[in-house]
């Protein structure tokens, strides 16, 4: 299926029904996190893409408008709705994710790499699970999860496949993409949100999106 | 008499859901606008009796334009429709003078409900 087909089997209504689907639960993972870290964060409308997966990091990169690596954090989902999410930092604003969880109980310093790694897997486990889950939830499907992955300092002109899941580098595939910028108040720190479906799960989730407009 | 109300949100989907929200034994006279820019010269336009307001929008946020809405209007009745619950956005809104805010997605119930409350119907 190239983007024109994909294009054609998902119309322009089917991508609105499914940016509010995200809008929604984009809502419910902030309010999640806002939760742990008592901060609040500003979102974006989501956006609806297709592009082929093997377009993906470049994509990233012209969205981000970063030339700065990228510290992502990838889970895996299964259900009726199958695919991969990922939340993405610049590098250099990855540090100013520790001091979200200021918590004077952490015995690791701010520097400390594992700090770092361990509240990326946090913010990506917390922002991941929540919207992935609402979709699912919205949409009557139930997913499971793998457990997150850090996939670091991902240099966007020269991705490593090993570095990053094959998803992104497989020349043939379709991809879904949905995204979302998060912007944590006045801490200067933005995420980017990615899910990332293949064509095998668009029929079912533009029979699921007819459905969820028809339950109003 | 039907009601003046208009509707700001950018996605037509939840525009679409809105409507099929309303009370139907009620009239409405509807707007709609499609970002808070719009929303705003909406509202001096046409002065609805209950403004439906999202949060997350481009051009100009629900924020920004329920503050405009309220320097215009100190008495408009501005229900705050939004998929964005977290607590500090339900305080800065309801400290900007929204009536109330209903989560997204909404339901018949919850609007016929917010209605009720703002004195609408």
């Amino acid at each position: 299926m190239n983007t024109s087909q994909a294009e054609s089997t998902f119309s322009q209504n089917d991508a609105n029904i499914l940016e509010e689907v995200m809008n929604i639960a984009f809502g419910k993972a902030s309010a999640d996190l806002a939760r742990v870290v008592d901060i609040r964060i500003l979102l974006t409308a989501p956006r609806v893409e297709f592009l082929k997966a093997d377009d993906l990091l470049q994509w990233i990169k012209q969205d981000t408008k970063t030339d700065d690596t990228l510290n992502m954090i990838e889970q895996n989902f299964w259900g009726k709705y199958t695919g991969s999410a990922f939340l993405a930092f610049p590098s250099s604003a990855s540090k100013g994710l520790i001091s979200l969880f200021d918590d004077d109980d952490l015995s690791l310093g701010a520097e400390s790499p594992l700090l770092e790694k361990e509240t990326l897997l946090e913010v990506g486990n917390i922002l991941i699970g929540a919207c992935v889950g609402k979709v699912a939830e919205l949409l009557d499907d139930n997913v499971s999860f793998s457990p997150p992955r850090l996939v670091p300092q991902v240099v966007i002109d020269n991705p490593s496949t090993t570095a990053i899941s094959s998803k992104l580098n497989d020349p043939d595939k379709m991809a879904i993409m949905i995204k979302t910028v998060f912007n944590f108040e006045d801490k200067d720190v933005k995420g980017f949100l990615f899910l990332v479906a293949g064509e095998e799960s668009m029929q079912w989730l533009k029979a699921a999106l007819k459905n969820f407009v028809a339950k109003f | 008499m039907s009601k003046k109300l208009l509707v700001v949100d950018d996605s037509p989907v939840s525009r679409s859901i809105i409507k099929k929200c309303l009370p139907k034994d009620q009239e409405f006279e509807l707007y709609e606008a499609s970002d808070g820019r719009q929303g705003l010269e909406k509202f001096q336009e046409v002065r609805p009796d209950a403004t439906l307001l999202d949060l997350t929008m481009p051009v100009m946020d629900g924020f920004e334009a329920l503050e405009e809405i309220k320097k215009i209007a100190p008495d408009a009745k501005v229900i705050v429709l939004t998929a964005d619950i977290q607590p500090k956005a339900y305080e800065k809104v309801m400290a900007l003078g929204a009536a109330m805010v209903i989560p997204k997605p909404p339901s018949s119930e919850a609007l016929a409900e917010g209605f009720s409350k703002i004195g609408l119907i």
